[in-house]
């Protein structure tokens, strides 16, 4: 269960390259305000529009914000991360738009630039700001439009850039492609562990990441050993293996949609009747809740993350857990993609429960739990690091206050940045995979 | 016709009109903007509920935000109520829906509004003068919500001062207050203030998109 330091280390080395790797635009400014303001008029809907109607401009989303709290820097107040938009809307497409031209200033390329730090570096898109703001202002997707605006007029962190065209262009991501990665499936096999490649007529297709083959495959090797304990039918296919979408994160819904389409072409190959995503925070909602409509038709699939696939299995009585016991003290980590905005909130805690340990609720919990600070591909961003140290060290205290001598993850994205944050504070906390809790102890 | 007729008359006339035309264009032209097909599959069905559900949940919010937010729920609390029993309890206020609409319902004693009203208008300036020096408020203020305040402000005190017959004639002090109103109602529509009405699609559709997600809002 040990994650290999040196592993990680050459990963952390490897991001802190990726912003060298991406190509310079050369898109003249004119044409990105322009491109920027047609993108998020096209994306504006008529909830958006109810939304940023309804902003009383009372601060509150201050109050749920990581990055605000962590810094007290009032730009960091997340209804200002949308003025942008809030101008290009109230200009162009509100009903009184006639009167608000009148002393809303138009959109310039020093705003963009200025506002590229927030929409990216300084929002995970965690939405615990929605949770608190009484119009129910959904700031977390409208940030999102913003990175979609900021990626068409290439604006976006040259880390995300040289990602997303990385997997646009050839579905390789940190210079791993689908060779490489059925190499390394391929001696695993040989090494004796069992894995099914390629199959067809299976009832569930199991992706990975990039993430879980370079550092985390004890997870991958989890998973595995679960599938395999339950009997059940699975592959990993070629065609479409990837978890993992730096064109959700970049807010290219192009490279969104290739990515989406090989895992769509991977069901189709496979047979399968689901997706069984590895333990990948913003994976999930993507393949689970953007896919179909970025394809604009429904699923004939079902899409499970592996801490719900392990908990439903647990209920239903087809996965038995030796207990570990109540000496181990624990706590969960929400990841905001999983729990917030896709409701896994209960699969987690049975398993939890399964295992017996003496598990530890955090204050403020679930729906508003605080996020690590690394979400939304701001884990890569060199620059973002303070930002995140400072958000990650309120996730600190509030796993600090419920005495637990680890904290279980099921996202590797939250895995990276707690271990990063726990690396600068000197936090000897144990930091946990619960698919690989599991698989320690499936009971015969 | 004397100023107290005009502000009896047209002026609170046409300020309702455009109250009521402005606001049903506030809403019909975010409602005419795209409305997208959601074809995920739901996780909980009949997310209506939760949408509904947001709408009345949002008037308190979730327990670890209370101590945080205690100015908002606090300041907030005494606007919106002491509005509510300010225009709609006070007797010569239901006596002037009553000429016009035909409805009739018991208020509350003069001195009691009279109160209500005083703690109200202090609301107001309170978040006035937080907006002033809190350093979120004051970043994302704009020129709407300064008078959006002020606008809001005006009636509270106009109607004191008509009701304590001070500064000037009755009349004219009656005159000013319903003018004040006036005012009010025209600023609604163009402002911020709409979010008397677009409070509840806002709501709903936060309730309604975590609601089928299995997320109370």
């Amino acid at each position: 269960m040990a994650v290999d330091e040196k592993d990680f280390q050459m990963f952390r080395e490897g991001t802190q390259q990726l912003a060298s790797m991406a190509p310079p635009s050369t898109m003249p400014d004119e044409r990105r305000v322009e491109v920027a303001k047609t993108t998020m008029l096209a994306k504006l809907t008529a909830d958006m529009a109810f939304e940023l109607e309804s902003c009383v401009h009372c601060g509150q989303c201050a109050e749920a914000c990581h990055f605000y709290q962590a810094t007290h820097d009032a730009k960091y107040t997340p209804i200002r991360k949308l003025d942008l938009l809030k101008r290009v809307y109230r200009r162009e497409q509100a009903p009184l738009r006639w009167l608000h031209r009148l002393y809303t200033p138009d959109v310039t390329i020093d705003d963009l630039h200025e506002w590229q730090e927030l929409v990216y570096d300084s929002c995970t898109e965690c939405g615990r700001c929605f949770m608190v703001c009484p119009m129910g202002i959904n700031i977390a997707a409208m940030v999102n439009v913003n990175r979609q605006a900021f990626a068409n007029a290439e604006l976006m962190p040259a880390e995300l850039r040289a990602l997303e065209m990385e997997q646009g262009s050839g579905y390789s991501l940190f210079g791993m492609g689908p060779e490489q990665v059925e190499g390394f499936l391929t001696h695993l096999r040989d090494s004796g562990v069992n894995v099914r490649m390629n199959e067809s007529g299976v009832d569930y297709l199991l992706l990975t990441s990039v993430v879980e083959i370079m550092i985390f495959r004890d997870a991958l090797l989890a998973t595995i050993r679960v599938l395999e304990h339950l009997g059940l039918s699975w592959t990993i296919h070629c065609e479409g293996y990837e978890a993992a979408n730096f064109g959700m994160l970049s807010g290219v819904e192009a490279v969104q949609k290739v990515a989406g389409d090989r895992v769509v072409r991977a069901v189709k190959a496979s047979g399968a009747k689901t997706v069984l995503v590895p333990e990948c925070g913003h994976a999930y909602p993507s393949l689970r809740w953007d896919q179909a409509n970025l394809d604009a038709r429904g699923q004939d699939f079902e899409v499970l993350t592996v801490s719900e696939f392990l908990g439903r299995e647990v209920e239903a009585g087809r996965l038995k857990l030796r207990p570990i016991g109540k000496g181990k003290k624990v706590t969960f980590h929400d990841p905001c993609k999983l729990g917030r905005h896709s409701g896994v909130f209960h699969e987690p805690r049975v398993v939890l429960e399964a295992l017996g340990v003496d598990f530890r609720e955090v204050e403020s919990s679930q729906e508003l739990n605080w996020c690590c600070g690394g979400g939304a591909g701001v884990f890569l961003l060199n620059r973002a690091s303070g930002l995140r140290q400072g958000a990650w060290t309120i996730k600190q205290q509030q796993l600090d206050a419920t005495g637990a001598d680890s904290v279980v993850l099921s996202c590797a994205s939250c895995r990276l940045n707690f271990m990063n944050g726990a690396r600068a504070a000197h936090w000897d906390k144990g930091i946990e995979s619960l698919v690989e809790l599991a698989a320690a102890q499936l009971a015969d | 016709m004397t100023l107290l007729e005009f502000a009896r008359g047209p002026a609170l006339q046409w300020s309702t009109i455009i109250l009521v035309l402005g606001l049903i264009l506030r809403i019909a032209g975010a409602w005419l903007l795209a409305h997208d097909k959601d074809y995920s599959r739901p996780r909980v069905d009949a997310a209506w509920r939760g949408g509904l559900r947001a709408v009345f949940s949002r008037f308190w919010p979730h327990q670890p935000f209370v101590r945080q937010t205690w100015f908002h729920i606090l300041a907030g609390y005494v606007l919106h109520v002491g509005l509510f029993v300010v225009v709609f309890l006070y007797a010569p206020h239901i006596a002037f829906i009553r000429d016009l609409t035909g409805l009739n319902w018991p208020g509350l004693p003069a001195n009691l509004v009279l109160f209500v009203g005083a703690l109200t208008a202090a609301s107001l300036v309170a978040f006035f003068v937080r907006r002033l020096v809190h350093p979120v408020m004051r970043t994302i203020s704009t020129l709407d919500d300064y008078l959006s305040n002020l606008i809001t402000l005006a009636p509270l005190v106009t109607g004191i001062l008509a009701y304590a017959h001070f500064g000037g004639r009755y009349e004219t002090l009656l005159a000013i207050h319903l003018l004040s109103v006036s005012l009010l109602f025209v600023w609604i529509p163009l402002s911020k203030l709409a979010h008397v009405i677009t409070f509840i699609p806002s709501r709903f559709q936060l309730g309604a998109w975590l609601g089928r997600r299995g997320v109370k809002a």
